[in-house]
Order: structure tokens, then C-alpha cells, then sequence
């Protein structure tokens, strides 16, 4: 009888034991799958389009000096921008590494696209591009001269130097003119809503306007 | 076809200075043939030829040369048929692959031409160049490719800060 209690008692400690180690496993698998469940999916990052870069010819390889010189109708296509010039100047990247510097001459005309999906269209004499990293910084810059022209939806800007920053997307012009686009509602084209004609563009955050020098007289009518 | 702007260079010993040794290697000047038939006129086929670091890297491959066909022409120059170029590292890691259907080497002036069609990219694909019509000069490194280049770079994502 004795022995009968003790193999009963015995068996109602392994089947509590083993009912509470269900029970953790089952808080386990319960706080697994919340986890599992509540954690955001990695976002699978979609593969970038190449650079193309064509060029009539020819092109000059300097591979002791690493730069490359594209002469005579010189088309790049990027995801982020279109360009095309005359003449341009990359110096090649080391292995693994990216193109930090870029000058493009003569007829320059670039589209491309901010992060807002704004297009613009920017023209001038000479384009620089320059990309560099420093202390786990990037800093990457565009700067145009030469009669440089920007065009996007809010209206033109001329200036005497573009500088558009795309590490913080501003836009710098220097010696500014303007000119607005607005519709026959007095309302500025796109799809933004309606900003008084004092409203300075969007694009050019950074710039600061001498007294006088914003114009604002030829309308471009849509 | 047109060859123009071709570049004046001062003497430097260049990244590509393979071409060369390999070159002569076919003709028989400086030999480490891996297979190749050679007969007396100097005409080689079925080629390769591979060329070694310096020591103490001896062991190590620097360039591959192959070709189907190179025969040596008046004033130094060989012409070789269907030219593959392959550099690598210490590692024996391809660096550069180069591939031309036929070119044209001085070998007095350390210079190949050629009107046909040129590819060069890098072992791991990512950099690409073609065009049609080249002049190398081996004494700078300097590579001119005369018309339609055609460039192409894959850049990995970057994670935006």
C-alpha cells in the first residue's frame, strides 16, 4: 500500500512536471509566435539599376590614373538622374567602391527625380558631381554653372550657381531669378495646393534671397 | 571606321602591362606556354600563355593570354585572333577580363590596335565596357576606345543614413 501511495504520488509529480513543462513550452512558443508575428518583415531591397553610360566616342581610359574621358554625345542613365553633355570626366572607383567625382562639359542637361518623385530638368555649361564619405557620413553634391537653368513644376530659377545637395536635398542658388509658374486660377500648376506667389519654392529651402532680386514678372501660363 | 584622338603618353609602367610579356611569350622570346603550337614561321594557334608574379608571389598566375591564332607581321607587329585577357590578384581573384576578336600588336612600341570590337570588364562583372575600335599604349596604361562605348555600372544599394 505504502508502495502503491509513493508510485502514485510519483506519477501525479511527473504528470504535474510534465503538464508545466507543457505549459512553458507552450508560453514559449506563444511569445515566439508573438514575436514572430508582431516583428516587421524585412523589406526585401529591390536591386538597383545599373549606370549606363554611352558615348559616341571615344572615350580615353587613363587606368594607371583611374579616370575615364566620354567625348561626343555622352548619355548616362542612372535610376536616380538622365544625363547628357559633350564631354565627361569620372575618376574610377577602387574595388568596391562608388564614383566620387564627375564633371560634365558643354550642352549639360540632366532630369532626374527627388525623393518626393518631383522631376526637374536642370541645364548648364558644366555640371560637378562629387560624392564623398567621411566618418560614416556621405555628403553628395551637384553643382551646375555656366548659365545654369532649373526647371520643375513650381516655376524656373536661374542663377549663377546651382548647388543642390542631394544628401539633405536642398537646393542653393546664388544671384537667384525666378520666374513662377501658375495657372490661369492664379494657382501654381502640379499637384500641391494652392501657395501664395510670396511663398519662396519649395526647392530652394536654403537659399537666401538679396532684396530685389526675385522676379517675378513673366508668367508661364499652362 | 574611324581611329582618332589617339592619346601621347609619357613612359609610365601601367596596371595593364600583361599585354607585353604574354605577347612575346607566344612568339617564343620569353616562354611559360601552357599549350600552344608553334611552327617555323612563328605562327602560333590554339594558344595560352600565363604569366607569374614576381617573387616571392611566383606561384601566384598575374594574367592569362589566349588566343586562337598569332602571327607575327613585318615591323615587329603580331597579329593575334581572338585575344583573351584575364589578370588577377595574389589572391587569385580575376581582376580584369579582356576580350577582342582581333588585334594588332607593335611590339616595338608597345602599342595594340585594332577596328574591331572590344570588351573589357571586371572579374565580378559589376564594371563593364565595350565599343568598337581600340588603342592601347602599354607604356602608360592608356586604353582608347574610338567609337559607340558603351559603359555599364552596378552600384550594391547603399542604406540610406
Amino acid at each position: 500500500m505504502k508502495n502503491v501511495c509513493l508510485l502514485i504520488g510519483l506519477i501525479a509529480v511527473a504528470g504535474a512536471w510534465s503538464l508545466r513543462a507543457q505549459t512553458n513550452t507552450n508560453a514559449v512558443d506563444e511569445i515566439l509566435a508573438l514575436v514572430t508575428t508582431n516583428a516587421p518583415a524585412p523589406k526585401p531591397q529591390p536591386p538597383r539599376q545599373p549606370t549606363r553610360i554611352e558615348a559616341d566616342g571615344p572615350a580615353d581610359f587613363d587606368l594607371a590614373g583611374r579616370r575615364v574621358i566620354y567625348h561626343s554625345h555622352v548619355r548616362v542613365d542612372d535610376p536616380e538622374m538622365k544625363l547628357s553633355c559633350e564631354r565627361l570626366t569620372a575618376d574610377l572607383p577602387q574595388e568596391g567602391g562608388r564614383i566620387n567625382n564627375i564633371v560634365a562639359e558643354t550642352n549639360v542637361v540632366i532630369d532626374f527625380t527627388d525623393d518626393k518623385g518631383q522631376t526637374m530638368h536642370a541645364t548648364g555649361d558644366k555640371m560637378v558631381y562629387v560624392y564623398s564619405a567621411q566618418n560614416g557620413a556621405t555628403n553628395e553634391t551637384v553643382t551646375l554653372t555656366g548659365q545654369p537653368e532649373l526647371d520643375n513644376a513650381q516655376g524656373k530659377s536661374t542663377g549663377d550657381v546651382i548647388v543642390w545637395n542631394r544628401t539633405s536635398n536642398h537646393l542653393t542658388i546664388s544671384n537667384p531669378k525666378m520666374v513662377f509658374r501658375q495657372n490661369l486660377n492664379g494657382a501654381t500648376t502640379g499637384t500641391n495646393p494652392p501657395t501664395p506667389m510670396t511663398t519662396p519654392l519649395p526647392v530652394v529651402k536654403t537659399t537666401n534671397y538679396p532684396p530685389g532680386t526675385v522676379e517675378n514678372i513673366d508668367t508661364i501660363k499652362q | 571606321m574611324k581611329m582618332k584622338n589617339k592619346p601621347a603618353g609619357t613612359p609610365q609602367r601601367g596596371v595593364l602591362a600583361f599585354l607585353v610579356l604574354p605577347m612575346l611569350a607566344v612568339l617564343g622570346f620569353a616562354i611559360v606556354a601552357t599549350r600552344a603550337q608553334q611552327n617555323t614561321s612563328g605562327h602560333a594557334s590554339d594558344f595560352t600563355s600565363v604569366e607569374y608574379y614576381e617573387p616571392p608571389n611566383q606561384q601566384q598566375v598575374k594574367s592569362r593570354l589566349s588566343g586562337t591564332e598569332a602571327s607575327p607581321e613585318p615591323g615587329g607587329l603580331l597579329v593575334v585572333k581572338q585575344l583573351k585577357l584575364e589578370t588577377f590578384d595574389l589572391n587569385g581573384k580575376s581582376e580584369i577580363i579582356v576580350d577582342a576578336p582581333e588585334c594588332v600588336y607593335d611590339t616595338l612600341n608597345g602599342v595594340a590596335t585594332s577596328p574591331g570590337q572590344l570588351q573589357v570588364r571586371t572579374g565580378d562583372g559589376k564594371f563593364r565596357v565595350e565599343g568598337e575600335g581600340f588603342l592601347w599604349r602599354q607604356t602608360n596604361s592608356f586604353l582608347t576606345i574610338s567609337n559607340h562605348v558603351r559603359t555599364v555600372i552596378e552600384i550594391s544599394p547603399e542604406k540610406k543614413a
